[in-house]
């Protein structure tokens, strides 16, 4: 949530519009994953899948270089010229090393082969070592099978091979590689240069990789090895095992909790669950290569680790009672916004209260250094998620008032839905272990927040009167997401607490309980202001609705992500020992919101 | 619609043009027209890396579901046409392309009843049933062939009512010959009434006499009075001629709208035989004059009045919607100009001229259309196609491309970047013009 790139450009004419009225056409354009994608996105459940090939991200392990592995050889396969160009002007590239990629780019692009024949460097577990990699026969000399050999134990035991070596590769710490160079048999140019990182301070991918990169070398499921391969290489990682398909009837015992091998050759869906997968069967249980060619169709969709063959249906939200009327539904729907904004407030407040990573405590000690940072940014993205929300509430309530009345719901909730069907008192604090278990029990499916969304939702589903023209499958489709993000947030938080939990309170929040800034805190005023400025341009785009509005929420926008914006305010506010907090600023438009009765 | 090739953009044909207006900074997107708003920090971030803004531009300016590609060159229908009814004309002004109706002797008669009804049937016979149908007269001064007019008027308007077509008509006419039945005629169809006037009397009677050498401006505003007070369904326009000696707009227009049109374009004069065509250094003063009235009426707009400068008005319009196209017109495409003999032409303009023959015997000849089609392309059109205003200006005018000069394109670009800015200003100050005159679907004004 910081720079520059945040700010976002706003479509003046209806051309400009047109371009993203469509949703099919948006994403034939979005080259790659969201930016707030992370490995542990994908939805494969062996393997920590993107849908991506995991080797595809040591191919940049070493500044400007791009490298394949192919067993125990590694071939240079590009050299960002453009960027040693600009390191060497700036000086961060030593004119030596310029040199040297120059004559490696040169190289390349004269299609004459570049290996790295030696490695040095700290091999995580393995600790610091070098070694001899393997080198095709070339200029005369007879191949070299080098130092590794496809096995790794015992006693200062090598990396199996080159990939797993430049996995272990330690971020940040020198790599030296010696290359060799076809047709230079007797130079043997080096670089040193510390190990690139993969990720960003966000824990997304760093920038690094280009679209397209991390998924080039997938296979699809109908060529004929998928059966043999069980990892990196499969469009979406596959299961070996998985459990069986349940009867229409619903199950009846034990077995069908079983594991069964997911590649199964017989592929009836019966009254008896599959044979279990056992690693001793006598049995060909699994398709055959030349099956998988011809039925790979019939692999079966896994969710939640089960295989389904109807359309997927959530059991988890039990429908809630409608809403009596549109009144209501109005005022459940501003109360909704107010939550979400309520909810942002304490997150924020939360992400805020947790030390910087560059703190002396933290700096040195990794684990805790990637929890904070971890939460932070997930709070960040969950904090951002809600005032996303709030945004859709008002399309929302502007949709469903007679055109003329609408006023942006940007009340902040004094009170919002805890667990069990409590509601609790808006709570600024730092992000102490209770209160990141509030976070959880208000994210809660079917308590919290969400039981709120799954009222309105019933009352869209099944419309009082006043209701029913009003209610459009798109409105629908906006709860249906925010229900659904809100599930995203409830497992997030979840996550957030088993990485908290090791850690002592004091050693990764500023201050266990810090205070609100007292009366007339400079700092503090300052960000009030700014809250308040935004608020304003929100409250003024949201009126003109969609089209006409979006300058001014955009406006907003960038007032908090902007260099000097809400963002570095509020850390300034943190640094200092207090808490973030923001006040209702002055008027009608923004004085708290008691829950409906 | 037929397809008939692909002509894709050379690769050196810029993606955007950027832009200042005093709201901001913006960014055109060149295929299809889109416009942004960029925030400073990002203007200035894509002003240091061009590669970066044409990466942005390219994904901003991909083609849109429901919009037409711009690189194909297709074969739509007829749509419109034009009927060159009479070949005389009862002025005499100096630079007039027609050679008084007569194109230099190549259409010596005037226009026959059989041929224009021939050509009428033919056009409501291939037309899309579903989009407007065009008819309109043209000269020489039409008017000269009135009862052709009226005729016509009536067969087309019955025919269109039997079958269901939304048949409209337009007439570009001198006015001085005007009665009193043509008015009714005017009123009582959908007309798009185009009156030829330079002015103010003075401008009117030295660029406009008639074929005796007397001015006109008098004779035409007698007659053209009843029409302007009670158009009926008529939508009259006055239409300007630009000459190199009298480029003060502003009081010609100001003549125009005393007498009461409520729209009024200006058209500079780009070729003519008595050299009185602006070039060089007149399309810089032509630009200052042209700017100088948008500037008025866009502060009256701001007030709540409509824009009366079509040119202005008429842009704003296009830049709103993200008016794209690789054509200039409709010439050839949608649109073709009937001569008197009943020979189907790419445009009025080009009526005796052989390479703008587009039918034979047989009706519209696809393979004369398919070349000109192909050729006049603005994908084809050199140095057009990498020129940024490529599908706002497409090439202007097919008959004047030949006469095309670097100070003409200057004037063009320099318009139209005046037109951007102001578009943007007057959408954010008056959201409502754009909304409520050309609402955008799914937005409420």
């Amino acid at each position: 949530m910081s720079g520059s790139n945040s700010a976002k450009i706003v479509a003046r004419n209806v051309a400009a519009f047109r371009r993203f009225g469509d949703q099919s056409g948006i994403t034939q354009v979005i080259a790659g994953n969201p930016a707030a994608t992370r490995l542990e996105s994908g939805v494969g459940n062996c393997f920590p899948g993107l849908e991506c090939d995991l080797r595809n991200l040591e191919r940049r392990f070493f500044p400007f270089l791009e490298a394949e592995a192919i067993g125990n050889l590694l071939l240079i396969v590009a050299i960002d010229m453009d960027a040693v160009e600009r390191g060497g002007a700036a000086g961060s590239v030593t004119p030596a090393d310029v040199a040297v990629y120059r004559t490696l780019a040169d190289d390349v692009a004269a299609s004459r082969f570049v290996f790295v024949s030696r490695m040095a460097g700290s091999f995580g577990p393995l600790g610091q070592m070098a070694f001899d990699l393997a080198l095709i026969a070339m200029d005369g000399e007879a191949e070299v099978q080098g130092d590794l050999s496809d096995t790794s134990s015992g006693v200062g035991r090598r990396p199996s091979d080159a990939w797993t070596a430049i996995r272990l590769l330690t971020e940040g710490i020198d790599v030296t590689l010696t290359f060799r160079r076809q047709g230079a048999a007797g130079a043997r140019p080096t670089l040193t240069a510390p190990r690139a990182r993969y990720l960003d301070d966000n824990g997304a991918l760093a920038a690094v990789f280009l679209p397209g990169e991390l998924t080039q070398s997938l296979c699809s499921p109908w060529t004929h090895d998928f059966r043999d391969c069980g990892c990196f290489y499969w469009a979406s990682n596959h299961p070996d095992i998985a459990q069986p398909v349940l009867p229409s009837g619903g199950a009846t015992g034990q077995s069908w909790q079983r594991d069964v091998p997911w590649e199964r050759s017989a592929r009836v869906v019966g009254i008896q669950p599959p044979e279990p997968a056992t690693d001793t069967s006598s049995q060909p249980v699994e398709m055959r290569h030349y099956e998988i060619n011809n039925r790979w169709q019939e692999l079966h969709f896994v969710l939640g680790r089960r295989e389904i063959v109807a359309p997927y249906a959530s059991g988890a939200t039990a429908p809630g009672a409608p809403l009596q009327n549109l009144n209501t539904l109005i005022e459940h729907l501003r109360y909704a916004a107010g939550v979400e904004l309520a909810v942002a407030q304490e997150y924020l407040c939360a992400a805020y209260s947790l030390k910087p990573i560059t703190d002396p405590g933290v700096a040195g000690n990794a684990a805790l250094r990637d929890d904070i940072r971890a939460s932070r940014a997930e709070l960040m993205r969950i904090a951002i998620g809600e005032m996303r929300h709030t945004r859709a509430v008002n399309d929302i309530i502007r949709g469903m008032m007679p055109p003329g009345t609408f006023e942006p719901a940007l009340r902040v909730a004094s009170r919002v839905p805890g667990a069990a069907g409590q509601m609790r008192d808006v709570s600024m604090r730092a992000a102490t272990k209770a209160a990141v278990k509030d976070f959880i029990d208000v994210e809660a499916p079917s308590a919290g927040v969400d039981g709120l969304y799954s009222r309105i939702l019933a009352t869209l589903v099944a419309p009082p009167a006043d209701v029913a023209p009003l209610a459009t499958d798109e409105w629908r489709e906006a709860i249906r997401s925010i229900i659904a993000e809100g599930e995203d947030h409830f497992q997030t938080f979840l996550d957030m607490q088993e990485w908290l939990q090791e850690h002592a309170e004091a050693a990764y929040l500023r201050s266990v309980a810090p205070a609100r800034p007292p009366a007339g805190h400079a700092a503090h005023l300052e960000l009030q202001t700014a809250y308040g400025g935004m608020l304003e341009s929100l409250r003024d785009g949201y009126r003109k609705g969609r089209f006409l509005g979006a300058t001014e929420i955009n406006a907003a926008r960038t007032s908090m992500v902007m260099p000097g914006g809400i963002d570095v305010l509020a850390d300034a506010v943190a640094g200092q020992g207090f808490l973030v907090v923001f006040d209702p600023p002055a008027g009608a438009d923004f004085a708290p919101l008691d829950p409906p009765a | 619609m037929n397809v008939i090739t692909h002509l894709p953009a050379p690769s050196a044909a810029p993606l955007y043009k950027r832009f200042r207006s005093a709201r901001g900074e913006h960014l055109l997107v060149v295929p299809h027209s889109r416009l942004f708003d960029l925030p400073p920090e990002v203007a200035a971030d894509l002003d240091l890396r061009p590669e970066e803004a044409q990466r942005l531009a390219s994904a901003l300016g991909e083609t849109a579901p429901g919009e037409a590609p711009l690189d194909l060159v297709v074969e739509p229908q007829p749509q419109s046409l034009s009927l060159n009814v009479s070949s005389a004309c009862n002025l005499a002004c100096s630079y007039c392309y027609a050679d008084k109706g007569a194109f230099g002797g190549k259409q010596a008669d005037r226009m026959k009843h059989a041929t224009a009804i021939a050509a009428v049937d033919r056009l409501l016979t291939v037309a899309d049933p579903e989009r407007p149908i065009t008819i309109g007269f043209i000269g020489g001064e039409p008017l000269l062939n009135r009862a052709l007019i009226h005729s016509v008027v009536l067969y087309a308007g019955r025919a269109g009512n039997d079958r269901g077509l939304d048949v409209r008509f337009s007439i570009t006419t001198n006015g001085t010959t005007l009665l009193p039945a043509d008015i009714d005629l005017f009123r009582t169809h959908p007309f798009a009434v185009t009156v030829s006037i330079d002015g103010d009397a003075a401008t009117q009677d030295a660029q406009r006499p008639d074929t005796r050498g007397r001015g006109t401006f008098a004779r035409l505003v007698e007659r053209l009075a009843p029409l302007l007070a009670e158009p009926g369904r008529a939508q009259v326009a006055a239409r300007l001629t630009v000459t190199a000696g009298a480029l003060d707009l502003a009081t010609r227009l100001s003549a125009v709208y005393a007498l009461g049109f409520s729209e009024a374009g200006v058209a500079p004069l780009r070729t003519a035989k008595d050299n009185a065509n602006i070039d060089g250094d007149g399309w810089q003063a032509y630009l200052d004059e042209l700017i100088a009235v948008a500037r008025s009426e866009l502060a009256g707009a701001r007030s709540g009045r409509t824009i009366r400068l079509t040119n202005l008005a008429v842009a704003l319009k296009q830049i709103h919607a993200g008016a794209s196209s690789p054509y200039p017109c409709g010439a050839g495409g949608g649109y073709f100009s009937v001569a008197a003999d009943g020979h189907w032409y790419a445009c009025h303009r080009a009526i005796g001229e052989d390479d703008f023959i587009l039918s034979n015997s047989e009706g519209l000849d696809s393979h004369r259309r398919r070349r000109f089609l192909t050729a006049r392309h603005v994908h084809a059109q050199k140095p057009c196609n990498t020129c940024w205003a490529r599908y706002l200006c497409s090439g202007s005018c097919h008959q004047e491309a030949a006469t095309r000069t670097e100070a003409g394109c200057d004037f063009i670009r320099g318009w139209l970047t005046f037109c951007l800015a102001a578009y943007c200003e007057l959408a954010t100050e008056r959201p409502d013009y754009f909304v409520a005159s050309y609402p955008i679907r799914g937005i409420q004004p």
